[in-house]
């Protein structure tokens, strides 16, 4: 906002080319590449995994940079940090876990 | 830089109010779509076959034309921000028309999409990948609000800049941002989840 954030502009194409590029590979490791099964974990768990690993670096860059939380009060970042932390960690953790009592 | 900028009102925070609003209605929006994911995954794990079937029946190209088209929107919108921050209103203009066409550019596609599932039978209530289709068409459809929802002030802020003195409230607009910026997040998400997950 008032803080001049210098010349952003460069690193708003970068953070859009940036997601670009991921969203490609998130195609390509979706649709290419086949986990095979790791002990209890089903392959396609770990396949979810690594788009679910794509999409947080996807997201981290837009809050940073789009969503101006770099420049921001350090306070608000900890206010973001926290819902999104526990939205990732029910990502991940009904991933595996919900598997896991199939299993057992 | 104006007055929308001027933080001396916020003498605790040091954050602006609407801005600080916003996160935090974000944060709620973030749950109202946990509730989808979570009950998304949990289904899928037990039902993985009717799930993956009905997968198979989406168009994952036209999914990835429109992360292209809402990625796209998201920077124009960045820059949008960018060029009112220092008054260049015609360029203002340029971005956030561009954004806006963004976001029918997604409507479009989107649309062509749900027609077509319209016409091959395939949405809840039928005997075939009911479950799958229902979320899909939650998702996507409470997505697709958003995206309209979004449209709606940013027709009105560029509506506005054809006034005298252009758009007045550069802080208005990284709010909105924020939110724009935010359905562009949640893309993120239902892509792979929707479209791509099931190998």
């Amino acid at each position: 906002m008032s803080h001049d954030h210098g010349n952003i502009l460069p690193s708003y194409l970068k953070v859009f080319f940036t997601l670009m590029a991921l969203t490609l590979l998130t195609v390509a490791a979706a649709k290419l590449v086949h986990f095979p099964d790791v002990a209890f974990i089903p392959g396609y768990v770990l396949n979810i995994t690594v788009g679910l690993a794509i999409a947080v670096v996807k997201v981290t860059a837009v809050m940073y940079i789009f969503m101006h939380l770099k420049f921001d009060n350090p306070m608000l970042r900890f206010f973001v940090y926290i819902p999104v932390f526990l939205f990732l960690v029910l990502g991940f953790a009904l991933n595996f876990l919900e598997k896991w009592t199939y299993l057992h | 830089m104006s007055s929308a900028l001027n933080l001396s009102h916020e003498p605790v925070t040091k954050i602006a109010s609407g801005k600080l609003s916003m996160w935090a209605f974000l944060a709620s929006e973030l749950m109202f779509f946990s509730g989808f994911f979570g009950t998304f995954i949990v289904l899928r794990n037990s039902n993985y076959e009717v799930f993956k079937a009905g997968s198979e029946q989406l168009s994952w190209v036209l999914a990835l034309v429109n992360t292209f088209i809402l990625i796209g929107s998201s920077l124009t919108m960045a820059m949008a921000i960018y060029h009112l921050e220092r008054h260049n209103t015609k360029q203002f203009r340029v971005f956030m028309g561009l954004s806006i066409l963004g976001g029918f550019g997604f409507l479009i596609v989107k649309f062509f999409e749900y027609s077509a599932k319209w016409h091959h039978h395939l949405f809840p209530g039928q005997e075939e990948h009911t479950i799958f289709f229902s979320f899909y068409f939650l998702m996507t459809g409470f997505h697709a609000m958003h995206v309209i929802g979004g449209m709606i002030p940013m027709a009105y802020m560029l509506f506005r800049s054809y006034g005298k003195g252009g758009y007045p409230y550069p802080g208005k607009v990284e709010t909105l941002g924020l939110y724009w910026h935010f359905v562009d997040l949640m893309w993120i998400f239902i892509f792979p989840a929707l479209y791509l997950i099931f190998p």
